[in-house]
C-alpha cells in the first residue's frame, strides 16, 4: 500500500475529511498518520484539550485502513475497541501509529498509539478488532 | 438536599452544558432530553459530515464513541456532587450493528458506581426510529478529584463546560 492511494481513499469519506487526516508512512504491517488541531475537536473548553472521542476516532480510522489488503478492498467492519487515555490531549498536531497485531482470514486485531510531541510519551493507546468479511 | 434543590442543580448543569458548548459538543448539536443523578439521555441529529459514504447512509463508529464519551462526562457531572476534575481513564465500546440510519441518534449514559477517586459509567446508543435496537454499548472509568469550592460547576459558570 502506498500513502497516495490511502490518502485518496480517505479523502472520499466525509467523516475522514471532517478529521483532516494526512498519511505519512504505510507498509503491510503499519500506518503512520497525523492530524492538525482544530477548534471543532475540543472536548474540554476549560483546557482546550482534544475530545476523547476524536482521539478514538482518529485511531479507529488509521487502524481500519491498516488491515486492508489494498485500497479496492471493502471497508473493515469495527467490532469493538478499548482506549486507554494516558495524558491530556493538549492542542497540537496529533500523531497516530496503527500496528497490526494479528490478521487472519476473518478477523484482525490492531494496536494504535497516539502522541503529540514525543512518541515515547503517548496521550492514548487503543486496541481495535475488525471483521474482514 | 431536598429533591427541589437537586432538580434545580440538574437543570443548571444541563443548561450550562448546552449553552456553553464548544468544539465537538457543538458540532454534534446535542440536545439534553434527560439529566439527573440516575443518568442522562442526549439526542444528536443526523449529520452527513459524520458518515462513511457520500450518500450519507452509514455513520462512522468513532462518532458513536465520541457521543458515549460526551454523555459519560455529563452523567458524572450530575451524579457526583463535589467533582472538581474528571479525566477519562479508559473507554470500551462494542459496535453491535451497523449505524445505518438517518434518524436522530440517542444515547443514554449513567454513572453506576463512584468511589473517592474513580467513577464507573455505562451507556448505550440507538436510533430514534423503528424498533430502537441498540447500535452500540460502552463502558468507561474516570479518575476524579473532589472537594468543596472551585467545583466543576463553578468553573463552568466562569469559563465554559467540561466534557
Amino acid at each position: 500500500m502506498n500513502i497516495i492511494d490511502i490518502q485518496a481513499r480517505c479523502d472520499r469519506v466525509p467523516f475522514f475529511r471532517f478529521l483532516g487526516i494526512k498519511f505519512d508512512e504505510a507498509d503491510s504491517t503499519q500506518i503512520l498518520a497525523q492530524m492538525p488541531f482544530a477548534d471543532r475537536f475540543i472536548g474540554n473548553p476549560v483546557l482546550d484539550t482534544y475530545h476523547g472521542g476524536i482521539i478514538a476516532s482518529v485511531m479507529e480510522t488509521v487502524a481500519s485502513l491498516s488491515v486492508l489488503d489494498n485500497m479496492d478492498s471493502p471497508p473493515a467492519k469495527p467490532i469493538n475497541l478499548t482506549v486507554d487515555y494516558l495524558r491530556p490531549g493538549f492542542a497540537g498536531t496529533l500523531m497516530t501509529r496503527a500496528t497490526i497485531s494479528r490478521k487472519g482470514r476473518r478477523m484482525a486485531s490492531v494496536e494504535t498509539v497516539a502522541w503529540l510531541e514525543d512518541e515515547r510519551k503517548p496521550i492514548a493507546k487503543a486496541l481495535f478488532h475488525f471483521l474482514l468479511v | 438536599m431536598t429533591d427541589t434543590t437537586d432538580a434545580d442543580r440538574f437543570a443548571v448543569i444541563a443548561n450550562l452544558w448546552n449553552s456553553r458548548a464548544k468544539g465537538l459538543i457543538l458540532e454534534m448539536d446535542l440536545k439534553v432530553e434527560r439529566a439527573d443523578k440516575d443518568g442522562v439521555q442526549l439526542r444528536m441529529p443526523f449529520n452527513p459530515d459524520f458518515c462513511l459514504d457520500e450518500e450519507g447512509t452509514l455513520l462512522h463508529g468513532g462518532v458513536l464513541t465520541a457521543l458515549l464519551d460526551s454523555a459519560f462526562g455529563l452523567a458524572n457531572f450530575l451524579a457526583i456532587d463535589d467533582v472538581q476534575t474528571m479525566a477519562t481513564l479508559d473507554l470500551r465500546v462494542d459496535y453491535l450493528r451497523p449505524a445505518k440510519s438517518r434518524a436522530d441518534v440517542m444515547v443514554f449514559a449513567d454513572c453506576y458506581r463512584q468511589t473517592r477517586h474513580i467513577a464507573f459509567g455505562s451507556g448505550k446508543i440507538w436510533f430514534d426510529s423503528g424498533d430502537k435496537e441498540e447500535v452500540a454499548r460502552g463502558a468507561a472509568t474516570f479518575a476524579l478529584t473532589r472537594g468543596k469550592g472551585d467545583s466543576l460547576l463553578d468553573k463552568l459558570n466562569t469559563t465554559g463546560p467540561g466534557s
